[in-house]
């Protein structure tokens, strides 16, 4: 669906950003890109619904060249939810900031109408239409970006770092989301270093150092190499520590609390 | 957009000028703008330059000064059209349009050598209130930081359909106000947790603050001044009276 | 009760603040405050009592919107000063009470650092921006050098001394501005979830570096904090509060045993709920881990 052939991305002010990066995302799938703060996480993203163009190599989406196609027309396929909401409100009222991209996206009036029905309700923020989206919580902010990208129903769907600034209830109904979404056959590609959010969602996984992909695999395989995590500068989920302090390094682990729970309460019968 | 970020953060480069006690580069570079604005003719439209371009040279800004002089020559032009216009003879025209580019080259001297914090020193040291000394460093402080949350802004709202190039004059006006908005939000927010942080560092705690830093002008310092004078006060005797 | 009657009897007499100190022994004293914001007709926070000893790191966890920020803004005299509002009850710190001290007089013995290092960051290197507090008191030149000098080499930062704001990674902002609070030697280092912009690993240092400071300078540490896992090892106490309210104040394992947490919002380690959910299957899983480690070695002694 996206796909980076040797790409190379350089600032304007010289630094190099990306390095020979190959990369396909492909349909359907969870994808985590972790690495330290400046690993290149949000160039690369930028990069998937034209925002930046590569300096080399080429990046192709839904099979249009990302450097032929206007970031409009590829956002339409690919939604990315920036990290701070306060970045994009605007609108007067929370109704108006969810129809913002409807409009720009040209549609008709009664699918504007059933979206935004759809929008509203789904995120729970129906009692707000009318409300300034400047007087809404942080949480509910960041609800109404999702809102208001998900909105127009793009295949893919991009977070980067959902889970800064959130509360726990938040980052449960941000798991949900994400599940449903998965439900639904999008692709969800997820910036973040909070690795307890991202580990029971199982994902493929990116890891990025100093503006290169230096692996690319399951999450179970990839947090059990510590080496790697090291040079990333990324910590182990605790269950990943877990299972390795009972079975040994490079073991694999339990995927979430209940697995892990079965296996305990197993193992307590058998012996 | 990002380019333009780029040019608002001051770079800091060692040379021997940029060592200089603020105070003294400012006094150079008055003198080369008392120099500028007394040059009458092509032989000292040339001296005066040549002692702008010089100190460039020695503080290794001579890229930087040549681009802001670059931008200055399309109003350089504009004068020198004007008076030849208004009925100038060619090279007076030629010699007003050059002494405006001096003008120019001699002032962004002192800014492209002076940091932002030793601009700082200087104003407190010609008894600037507390108050606008730090409503500037605060200004100067934090444009680049706005800059990039424009960038920011703008990468949200394209990924939102946002398409700015659009349209005639007035509609692209409109295509900008989901991006001010956001912008002076973001300003007001950003000023507000300055202020805290402010409080919480006793800002205002005494009526004096006092400094980290001690401007002294030192050997070179007063070498410099000394060495500066001596060849302007003759140069500008000279512009006014014999030449 | 009684700590009221003390106070309020000091400052009718008239005493200089030094006097005042023997507050029970306590840094910081709620006694029943309330307090809300202009034009807000809800409480920010609600009939708070709390006594936090000299030395203490604790962690104040909740849900958004749950009157985090306005307790701490309250420890570092913003609150009533910078933000008027209606209040009831009484703070102090170290004996005097917030309402009467002016805030730079608190700021001496209070250092607060901030969620967003960007916008706590005035100057244009760093070394100066670690001088700026000391510059705002108007200490002497010589006195400034010591302290500036002291901060940065007990944050490791000798190297950034000369660089710009927009020349540092979020990690080395946070440590600047943590350098500058730390350069007027506070009694009490307030921080306002100062990792949530970081990378784990930059957190992880940044905790190591509170810990530090907590323990070789004595100095009194409350934190906010989503991250619990983050801090569990670290903190003496947790508090949570809810709806302006503090609902639970104990010893991290204490705490975490509170069933109530996940509904108000407070998220537990992956771990410690690892470890409630098999108590709940079968309570033979002895006391609450705080870290992977500790459940792994509780599980091998059960399980062998």
């Amino acid at each position: 669906m996206i796909e980076f052939s040797s790409v190379e991305y350089r600032h304007p002010n010289g630094v190099l950003a990306l390095r020979n990066i190959d990369l396909k995302i492909r349909k359907g799938e969870v994808l985590a890109i972790v690495g330290e703060n400046g690993a290149g996480k949000t160039t690369l993203i930028k990069h998937t619904n034209g925002l930046l163009k590569p300096s080399k190599g080429k990046v192709t989406a839904f099979d249009m060249d990302t450097n032929d196609e206007s970031v409009a027309n590829l956002s339409r396929k690919i939604g990315i939810i920036f990290q701070n909401p306060d970045h994009q409100i605007f609108s007067e009222s929370v109704e108006n900031e969810v129809k913002f991209a409807l409009k720009n996206f040209g549609f008709k009036e009664e699918a504007i109408s059933e979206r935004l029905e759809w929008a509203l309700n789904f995120f729970d923020l129906e009692r707000y239409r009318t409300t300034s989206p400047m007087l809404l919580s942080g949480g509910e902010k960041k609800r109404l970006c999702i809102a208001s990208v998900l909105a127009w129903d793009p295949d893919v769907v991009v977070m980067d770092e959902p889970t800064v600034g959130q509360d726990f209830i938040q980052k449960e109904r941000l798991i949900k989301i994400i599940q449903m979404l998965v439900s639904k056959g999008k692709t969800v590609v997820i910036v973040s270093h909070d690795i307890e959010f991202i580990w029971p969602l199982q994902p493929r996984v990116i890891v990025m150092c100093g503006g290169k992909i230096i692996a690319d695999n399951k999450a179970g395989k990839i947090f059990q190499e510590r080496e790697l995590l090291n040079k990333a500068r990324i910590v182990k989920p605790q269950l990943q520590e877990l299972s390795e302090k009972i079975h040994g390094e490079s073991s694999g682990a339990f995927s979430n609390i209940y697995d892990a729970k079965q296996w305990v309460i197993s193992k307590l019968k058998s012996d | 957009m990002q380019w333009i970020a780029q040019g608002f953060i001051f770079r800091r480069i060692t040379s021997p000028f940029h060592q200089l006690d603020p105070r003294v580069k400012l006094l150079v570079s008055i003198e080369l703008f008392t120099l500028s604005l007394l040059v009458g003719s092509l032989p000292e439209v040339i001296i005066a330059l040549s002692g702008i371009f010089a100190i460039a040279s020695i503080s290794k800004i001579l890229r930087r000064i040549s681009r802001t002089l670059t931008y200055t020559l399309f109003f350089a032009i504009i004068i020198f059209s004007i008076n030849i216009l208004v009925g100038y003879p060619l090279m007076d025209a030629f010699v007003i349009a050059v002494r405006f580019l001096a003008i120019v080259g001699s002032t962004s001297i002192f800014f492209l050598t002076t940091p932002p914090d030793e601009l700082e020193l200087v104003m407190k040291w010609f008894r600037l209130p507390r108050d606008i000394v730090f409503a500037f460093v605060t200004a100067v402080r934090f444009v680049p930081v706005l800059m990039m949350d424009a960038l920011q802004i703008m990468d949200a709202q394209k990924s939102r359909g946002l398409e700015l190039q659009k349209g005639n004059i007035f509609s692209r006006f409109r295509r900008f106000i989901p991006i001010l908005i956001p912008l002076i939000v973001d300003a007001v927010l950003r000023s507000g947790d300055l202020a805290e942080a402010m409080e919480a560092r006793a800002y205002g705690a005494v009526k004096k603050p006092t400094s980290l830093y001690q401007l002294e002008i030192g050997v070179w310092g007063k070498v410099a001044t000394i060495l500066s004078i001596t060849l302007i006060v003759p140069l500008a005797y000279l512009f006014l009276f014999l030449m | 009760m009684e700590c009221e009657y003390i106070s309020t009897l000091h400052i009718e007499r008239g005493m200089v603040p030094e006097e005042r100190k023997s507050n029970n022994g306590l840094i910081i004293s709620f006694e029943d405050r309330t307090y809300s914001y202009l034009n807000c007709k809800e409480p920010a926070i609600q009939n708070i009592n709390l006594a936090i000893s000299p030395g203490e790191i604790i962690l104040i966890a909740g849900p958004s919107g749950c009157g985090k920020s306005t307790l701490l803004r309250s420890i570092n005299g913003l609150i009533p000063h910078m933000y008027p509002g209606n209040s009831s009850g009484k703070v102090s710190i170290d004996g005097s009470s917030v309402d009467e001290t002016s805030i730079t007089e608190i700021a001496k013995k209070v250092g607060f650092v901030f969620q967003n290092p960007e916008n706590q960051i005035f100057m244009f290197s760093v070394e100066r921006d670690v001088a700026f507090g000391l510059e705002n008191l108007g200490l002497y030149h010589e006195k400034i050098r010591e302290q500036v000098d002291w901060a940065i080499q007990l944050l490791n930062i000798e190297k950034l001394v000369n660089r710009a704001p927009h020349e540092l990674s979020d990690g080395q902002k946070q440590k600047v501005a943590l350098a500058g609070v730390l350069a007027m030697k506070p009694r009490i280092l307030i921080l306002d979830e100062p990792t949530s912009l970081l990378d784990p690993f930059t957190a992880l240092e940044l905790v190591e570096i509170i810990k530090k400071i907590n323990q070789n300078l004595g100095v009194t540490i409350l934190i906010v904090e989503h991250r619990l896992d983050l801090l569990i090892n670290a903190a003496t106490r947790i508090i949570c509060m809810s709806k302006g309210k503090i609902l639970f104040d104990g010893e991290p394992r204490k705490v975490l045993t509170e069933k109530k947490l996940p509904r108000i919002g407070i998220g537990i380690p992956t771990i410690t709920r690892l470890h409630r959910i098999l108590n709940e299957e079968k309570p033979v899983f002895g006391k609450i881990p705080l870290s992977a480690d500790e459940l792994a070695t509780n599980l091998k002694l059960i399980l062998k």
